[in-house]
């Protein structure tokens, strides 16, 4: 029987790759903490919904943008940083930094550039895709990394249950949404979801975040523990 | 390796609870909301009504009979076998109360008032039933209604009396004489009251302040008539939505006049009089104004030929910036614009004022029909007791069970169980008490306490500020922190205009209002479209010389008896 090889995630420093999970939760905790401040306030009266919608769009906008940017060149860097499958999954993982980006702008794409029809749920719509687009290169990058056979077995089960967490998390507030205000509005049981829905909603980035994070020590845990010998490491 | 595979799961194991603890940190502060309010009322038992908490005297011993008449539209549906003669109503009022209600027949509500009116003729009159003002009028000069004063203060109950209370002229309208003759079916008087929407987003991507006076008003039409706030590179936006009636729940002139301090279709009061409004020089004014706007393209030209559904299209279109409507206009038709934008949102603000006097906005009392008892019937206080059942047990309930048996399931809505019965109102101040109860539970973030429906609306406008969901404005626009329930509350204070007629249509009101109205239509139309404003001043002497002055005569005859 032929013995498995296993190697780190990545071939050298794991830097790149805990800069890329901190960025991630970073993002998300702003994003959280930007959003439950100024709903806090339009909810007690305290701003006007005008300027909670003005401050919002503001700073979707500019924080996409700045974590959308700085996504892309952690995901290129984990991707040259890596190697065979896990270098594929970080490639594919880079389509997903289009996801903060996309949080401000998806209904102006989608209903004015491309000019789909809203259907009468138009930020359900784009609140849809900007979690598709967001979700579905997290979810393919942490199902390469759980079939990957060279990697560390604690990372394979740890990216498995990543991959239930991203989508977790994306979809079930979608799923939610359509519930309380297409199939069944007024239901008290989805009014319990609801509240739910809005906390798995804050999490959206940080667990994502979070599993990379610990993939990242994990990993660099398993390269110290194992050091590889210059000619196992394939280029 | 074992070693390390142990401590991988270890790591696991931690990164697990370490992700629990995220969810728990995240959850915490927020507690679950309650679905009921602690019972106050007394435990009733009885077979059918078990366990649910209800007020309700000693039932009829032995029970006595009513005779009723009632209609039921086709859209009224039935839950199981239940028909109208045997219902959760029905039922309840035999267990709970002794009274078995029958009807000596059932219509679709078109024709009610002309089956009354046979019944009458005939000599068949039911012991207990609706009837309009005019029919109430007729009815208490012929002698065929019981005189419900004694039985009104010896049973009428501390609910159904504060109810009645929060609209001042409920009771008076029920009063003629100085004797009760009737139970006023009271609603909420102030939602009448009309509120400007203005679309928020085109006033923000314009950068315009909010309106505060009628000359901002002027201005936001203007630019939103010439500055394609839709952004579509064609000049196809109007400023502000009239329909071709000019009043209305929507898209109506009303709130308009008001802030010129003009109030078209109510009596107000001048010099200790009461006078039409229609006819007082404000008017002139707000028809300049209204003619500069068309003039300017801010109004549709075809709005003399545009109904309500042809506006609700141009608002569905987006092509509408402003309307003057009531507290609801969200529901219907606003909501509609987010069918071609899904950023748009209409802010709602109170009528601003053309000088430094602040506008009022006017309302007229929501009583318009009154529930009667046969003066030949043996048992007038059956009917406060019905009353008193609704307003004691029905209408003012937290408890979800209650609301479930007796109005509705939430899994069968259309199925609305209170339409079987005809002893219902609804309390005047309900919008603006239940207003503020959600608002401040928003402001605590805790819904503990609401009852079912508004745990709803404030999950509602939960998920607009915390999920995105931009189909939820609706429900802010309304009932959130800056909402048009708030609008209505500063006009319930000292920010409204009430009608100072309350009162049955006067004879000759009867016989020519109809047409008076109709060419105070006709004139506002053509002077908006271009007529010289000399045409008011015509209006008014024709208006008074056709039959007004009579009426304002008549009126004031009334008035003398009821100040």
């Amino acid at each position: 029987m032929q013995k498995k090889t296993v190697f780190p995630l990545m071939r050298g420093s794991h830097l790149t790759m805990t800069l890329l999970a901190a960025v991630t939760i970073v993002y998300g905790l702003a994003t959280v903490l930007t959003g439950s401040w100024l709903s806090s306030q339009a909810m007690r009266g305290l701003m006007t919904v005008s300027a909670y919608r003005t401050q919002l769009a503001g700073f979707e906008q500019i924080a996409g943008a700045v974590a959308s940017l700085l996504l892309l060149v952690l995901f290129v860097l984990c991707a040259i940083g890596s190697r065979g499958s896990v270098r594929v999954a970080f490639a594919t993982g880079a389509l997903a930094s289009a996801g903060p980006a996309l949080v401000g702008r998806a209904e102006p794409l989608l209903f004015r550039v491309i000019g789909l029809p809203t259907m009468g749920a138009g930020s359900v719509l784009s609140s849809a895709v900007t979690v598709l687009a967001y979700a579905l290169p997290l979810t393919i990058l942490f199902l390469l990394l759980a079939v990957g056979r060279n990697n560390p077995r604690g990372c394979r089960w740890l990216s498995m249950a990543s991959i239930l967490v991203v989508l977790g998390t994306a979809l079930f507030p979608v799923y939610v949404t359509v519930l309380a205000f297409l199939l069944k509005p007024g239901d008290p049981g989805v009014g319990a979801m609801m509240d739910v829905s809005s906390r798995v909603m804050q999490l959206r980035f940080i667990l994502p975040g979070l599993c990379l994070l610990v993939l990242s020590i994990l990993s660099a845990r398993y390269a110290r523990v194992h050091p590889a010998m210059p000619d196992q490491i394939p280029e | 390796m074992m070693t390390f595979i142990t401590k991988s799961r270890r790591r696991i194991i931690a990164v697990a609870g370490l992700l629990m603890a995220v969810l728990a940190l995240v959850s915490c502060g927020r507690d679950s909301a309650t679905e009921a309010l602690e019972p106050t009322a007394t435990v009733v038992a009885s077979a059918a009504f078990q366990g649910l908490d209800l007020v309700v005297p000693a039932p009829y011993d032995p029970p006595i009979s009513m005779d009723s008449v009632i209609s039921v539209d086709a859209t009224v549906k039935f839950l199981n076998d239940d028909d109208i003669y045997n219902n959760v109503w029905t039922r309840a009022y035999a267990e709970l109360l002794g009274i078995n209600l029958g009807f000596k027949w059932v219509v679709d509500g078109s024709m009610y008032d002309q089956k009354l009116g046979l019944s009458i003729n005939s000599g068949d009159i039911p012991d207990m039933f609706r009837v309009n003002g005019a029919q109430f009028v007729l009815l208490h000069e012929a002698g065929l209604l019981a005189d419900l004063t004694d039985v009104y203060a010896a049973e009428g109950s501390p609910n159904t009396r504060d109810i009645m209370a929060q609209d001042p002229v409920a009771l008076k309208a029920a009063t003629i004489g100085g004797r009760l003759w009737g139970i006023p079916l009271t609603d909420a008087s102030i939602a009448s009251a009309p509120v400007l929407w203005v679309r928020q987003d085109w006033l923000d991507k314009l950068e315009i302040p909010a309106p505060t006076s009628m000359a901002d008003v002027l201005e936001i039409s203007r630019r939103f008539a010439e500055e394609d706030p839709d952004g579509n590179g064609v000049d196809d936006t109007v400023g502000l939505a009239v329909t071709k009636e000019l009043w209305g729940p929507s898209a109506s002139l009303t709130g308009f006049f008001n802030g010129f301090h003009a109030y078209p279709h109510i009596w107000i009061e001048r010099d200790g009089a009461l006078t039409y409004g229609s006819v007082q020089p404000e008017m002139r004014s707000a028809l300049i104004a209204l003619q500069g706007m068309y003039k300017s393209g801010q109004i549709d030209p075809e709005f003399g030929v545009k109904d309500i559904n042809k506006v609700t299209e141009t608002i569905a279109q987006g092509k509408v910036g402003m309307e003057f409507g009531v507290w609801w206009n969200p529901y219907h038709p606003l909501y509609l614009s987010q069918q071609n934008e899904p950023d748009a949102y209409w802010s709602p603000y109170a009528i601003p004022s053309v000088d430094d006097t602040p506008a009022k906005s006017q309302y007229s009392s929501a009583v318009g029909s009154f529930l009667v008892v046969n003066a030949e019937y043996e048992h007038p206080e059956a009917l406060i007791r019905m009353i008193n059942f609704w307003t004691d047990n029905i209408v003012r309930t937290q408890d979800d069970n209650v609301r479930r048996i007796f109005l509705g399931d939430i899994n069968a809505p259309d199925v609305v169980l209170y339409k079987y019965t005809i002893a219902h109102l609804w309390e005047p101040n309900a919008i603006l008490s239940g207003g503020r109860l959600l608002r401040e539970a928003l402001a605590k973030r805790d819904p503990t306490g609401l009852n079912l429906d508004a745990q709803w609306r404030y999950r509602i406008i939960q998920a607009y500020f915390e999920q995105g969901t931009k189909e939820a404005w609706v429900e802010v626009a309304t009932n959130g922190p800056d909402g048009s329930v708030t609008i209505l509350e500063r006009v319930a204070e000292d920010m409204g205009m009430m009608n100072r007629f309350y009162g049955t249509p006067t004879p000759v009101m009867a016989e020519k209002m109809a047409a008076l109205q109709t060419m105070e239509v006709e004139m506002i139309t053509k002077i908006i479209m271009g007529d010289p404003i000399e045409r008011f001043d015509q209006f008014v002497e024709d208006w008074r010389r056709t039959g007004g002055d009579a009426i304002i005569e008549e009126v004031n005859v009334w008035y003398a008896d009821n100040r």
